[in-house]
């Protein structure tokens, strides 16, 4: 065991079980699921409460290390690699459902506990938490809440931030700041700002999220299409005529090749695109607009119309769903998955877009996206051993970025920006708009200690 | 000037001058002599929220942005629509309803309301119970700092994670971080139809047992409200509350005719099994006024709390001031009150002295919307005690306003130099 001042001194806050600063066991937190950027952190803590956070937080300015606050590691974009080395907070012990309180329709966890392990909790009870990220059986709700997480079911009822009624944070000086769950209009949203802010302003100890009715019934579609623009086509007319399902999800050839192979859920091979689409509500009212779905499908040539008439079909059409980005890694070593958004009406173009350059650089993308939000996850499939293929990939990245850039949309959608989208930060902002981000950055961490070089980049010189 | 014009009175603030900007270069340009003279800047709107908050601190600059008031974009088909502050919410509904959209957020006095003002107070209504207020709409903005200097937050896609959502900041920070000049919003498709559903009860505890089986309805109610107290005027459409009735329960719902109807005969059933053995139907067209009056009923006290404490709250209220009317977003724990012409003593005590323990041992706040002048609230006994998170707030507020010249003495900052 290696003791330096500032480990000694985090056993002495959290006990010796809770700090790691061996090199060989800090080696599995130098990165989340973007593999490609890793560092090795000084040390590694696993606080139980929120005084733990705080007293790591204290610790850290004593010692002028930085710190990187994370969940599972199952962000996309670099948003928990330790690039500065310090102090990683693990969070996942501090995984405690607290309370569930169907009245005031809230329950109040800590930021360890799995996105799909309050789902599993409240089963049964008629609620569901609504943020559904495809990662759900491994993220946790402190890292969705880093991350502003979205997920299929996000289209009719918003993404995290819309479901976060109150927050606990230790912020950069680390004191506490306790934050809802009644709205209170004599404060700013600090919320609003905190959700989504990838661990830079604040270390979130503990989450107050609203509960949403589970839906009276559903009625959930499988639309095949020849092409991906027939199908993006589909997408557009049933939002323009004022239908907003619950989700509404499409995968292309590749990525239904690759499901098929691993799940077998029937999928024909040759067929351009499937959407899967959701309408839930009152059961008075589905079939009417499934009716007009179907029509709005037709009229973008849908080849084929299936409707998943048991609950058995419909948690498979959702299962294969959801395991779709897993099984690339059938057809790739290695993969990179993007995420983008465009105004919705802009998807075709973009989908033609992102084969051409799929051409150009002769590299294959298959394609998941949540194409009622115009969100689209291009996946290019690469060898990382190979440096020319992996010099290609991130060209392949930044082009289909570009591409979301030119339609008016934005760099991320739910993944966040982390290290991986630093540089295009001020493509789509201007300094302006960056220096008002870092007004709010210094307001809750004057040295910023939390998440360093993570989501904004460095001011120019002479900015202040 | 415009707010005459409007009928508005613009008497609160204590006006110097008042300059209408065309454009947002001249907002910025004004706000930048404001801010080199250190001379306050008060953005007027349609005038409507003037006596929102504490009552300014001292002399400066009325900035009239009714000079931007053009829609800047409205891509229907990507349910979005881009509008410049000024813009009355009247306007904004009419240019959506062309399309068949609207924003879902119920916003009193309309007419008059410009964007930019529901930006700064976030007002929310009714229908906030299954459909959110202005945070959950508000995806793009553009706004001038305390420097005079123009920025912008968010963008025109509806799912954004790149950057902080500094859109959710500037929503409901009355306007004391930058004049905002511009908003993006997303919108939704005008439902088909709409109903509401009203009883009577005899008191407040059957009201709460009512409002608790709402948690497991099968229908989905887009307002659950709660009326309780006196009201000289009689509720439009429903009329006086029945005889013997203390409190009254409405619930609204909105969708395609099938499922209106489906729900509200539902809601009739469920209501029945709990021994309720009147209820009122009020379809469209006559919902519209009803709707409305939820609206526009105008509190002079707004107190929230957790949604299960929002009856034992009004219970109290009425022991304390038995001639207040009550209107509370009960599915949300928001509850609004109307004083009834309180002697201003009575008020400033009834506020301090009884009413903000009560709402903060259950968890709650409170805030005073409107208030005569001899009332003499400070600013802390309008706004209440300051939290957890007053440090963060005041870190920022000195960074976007260094010189405190935004709208200084209406929000819950002290002055910079009076710390």
């Amino acid at each position: 065991m290696i003791h330096t001042p500032l480990s000694r001194e985090l056993r002495k806050h959290l006990g010796a079980e809770n700090v790691l600063s061996a090199p060989s066991e800090l080696a599995v937190y130098d990165c989340d699921a973007l593999t490609i950027e890793r560092r090795r952190p000084d040390a590694v803590v696993f606080p139980r409460s929120t005084r733990h956070v705080a007293d790591v937080v204290k610790t850290c300015c004593r010692h002028d290390v930085p710190i990187v606050a994370r969940g599972a590691g199952t962000s996309l974009a670099g948003g928990c690699v330790p690039s500065e080395g310090g102090v990683v907070v693990m969070l996942t012990r501090m995984n405690r459902i607290l309370e569930i309180d169907l009245r005031d329709r809230l329950a109040v966890v800590e930021p360890g506990v799995l996105n799909l392990q309050l789902t599993q909790k409240l089963a049964g009870t008629g609620y569901h938490y609504a943020p559904d990220p495809s990662s759900q059986g491994a993220s946790t709700i402190g890292g969705n809440v880093g991350t502003n997480a979205g997920g299929p079911h996000t289209l009719q009822r918003g993404v995290t931030v819309n479901h976060v009624l109150g927050l606990e944070a230790v912020v950069g000086d680390g004191s506490i700041v306790r934050l809802g769950p009644v709205e209170d209009p004599a404060a700013l949203d600090l919320v609003g700002v905190l959700v989504g802010s990838e661990g830079t302003l604040g270390i979130v100890t503990k989450i107050w999220v609203r509960l949403t009715p589970d839906p009276q019934d559903y009625r959930t579609m499988r639309v095949i299409f020849d092409t991906v623009e027939d199908a993006a086509g589909a997408v557009s007319r049933i939002v323009s005529a004022g239908i907003i399902p619950a989700a509404m999800e499409l995968m292309d050839q590749g990525i239904l090749a690759a499901v098929e192979e691993a799940f077998h859920f029937g999928f024909p091979l040759d067929a351009g695109a499937v959407l899967v689409i959701e309408v839930d509500g009152p059961a008075a009212g589905l079939d009417r607009q499934q009716q007009q779905i179907v029509e709005f499908c037709r009229a973008s040539k849908a080849r084929e119309i299936m409707q998943a008439d048991t609950a058995e079909q419909r948690a498979s059409l959702w299962k294969c769903r959801k395991l779709a980005i897993g099984a690339v890694g059938r057809l790739s070593p290695s993969y990179a998955i993007q995420d983008g958004v465009v105004p919705r009406s802009r998807l075709p173009r973009v989908f033609r877009r992102i084969a051409e350059i799929s051409e150009k650089h002769q590299l294959r993308i298959v394609n998941v996206a949540h194409a009622g939000d115009g969100n689209v996850h291009p996946i290019v499939l690469f060898d990382e051993n190979d440096p020319e293929q992996v010099e290609r990939a991130l060209a392949a990245g930044s082009e289909i970025l570009e591409e979301c850039l030119l339609c008016g949309g934005s760099i991320s959608a739910e993944h966040g920006i982390g290290v991986s989208k630093i540089d295009y930060m001020s493509r789509l902002f201007g300094d302006a708009d960056l220096e008002a981000m870092r007004r709010v950055r210094r307001a809750f961490d004057p040295a910023e200690r939390l998440n360093r070089g993570k989501v904004l980049p460095a001011a120019r010189r002479n900015d202040e | 000037m415009m707010n005459d014009e409007l009928g508005m009175t613009t008497e609160i603030l204590p006006l110097t001058e008042t300059i209408s900007p065309a454009d947002e270069a001249a907002v910025a340009a004004a706000v930048r002599d404001a801010h080199r003279d250190r001379r306050a800047i008060y953005p007027i709107g349609g005038g409507t929220g003037l006596d929102y908050g504490a009552r300014p601190s001292r002399p400066g600059i009325g900035l009239s942005l009714g000079g931007l008031n053009r829609v800047i974009d409205y891509p229907a088909d990507d349910m979005t629509i881009t509008v410049e502050a000024g813009i009355t919410v009247a306007e904004l509904f009419r240019v959506l309803a062309s399309k068949r959209q609207r924003l879902p957020v119920d916003i009193p006095q309309a007419d008059w309301a410009t964007i930019g003002g529901v930006v700064a107070t976030a007002p929310s209504g009714p229908r906030r119970y299954a459909l959110g207020t202005m945070r959950d709409y508000v995806i793009g903005l553009r706004a001038v700092d305390g420097l005079g200097s123009a920025f912008s937050s968010g963008g025109r896609v509806v799912k954004n994670a790149a950057g902080y959502n500094l859109c959710r900041l500037l929503v409901g920070s009355l306007g004391t971080l930058g004049v905002i000049t511009q908003a993006t919003l997303m919108v939704r498709p005008v439902p088909e139809t709409s109903a509401l559903l009203a009883c009577d009860v005899p008191d407040l505890d059957t009201a709460e047992r009512l409002l608790a089986a709402l948690i497991h309805t099968q229908t989905v109610p887009v307002a659950v409200e709660l009326q309780a107290g006196s009201f000289p005027q009689d509720t439009p459409i429903l009329g006086p509350m029945s005889e013997g009735n203390a409190a009254r329960l409405i619930v609204g719902f909105e969708g395609t005719a099938a499922e209106v109807e489906w729900m509200v005969e539902r809601l009739g059933e469920e209501w029945c099994t709990s021994g309720v053995s009147l209820a009122v139907t009020v379809d469209d067209p006559e919902a519209g006024p009803l709707w409305r009056w939820l609206t526009e009923f105008s509190a002079d006290v707004q107190i929230r709390v957790r949604p299960g404490a929002t009856t034992g709250v009004i219970g109290r209220l009425l022991e304390l001031a038995p001639q207040c009317s009550i209107v509370a977003h009960a599915g949300d724990g928001v509850i609004g009150v109307h004083l009834c012409a309180l002697e201003p003593a009575a008020l400033t005590s009834l506020v301090t002295q009884e009413l903000r323990p009560l709402v903060e041992e259950v968890g709650g706040n409170l805030v005073v919307l409107s208030y005569p002048e001899e009332a003499e609230l400070t600013r802390q006994e309008i706004w209440g005690p300051p939290g957890s998170a007053a440090a963060v707030m005041r870190a920022i507020k000195d960074r976007f306003d260094p010189e405190g010249i935004l709208n200084p003495g209406r929000f819950v900052f002290d002055e910079p130099n009076v710390r």
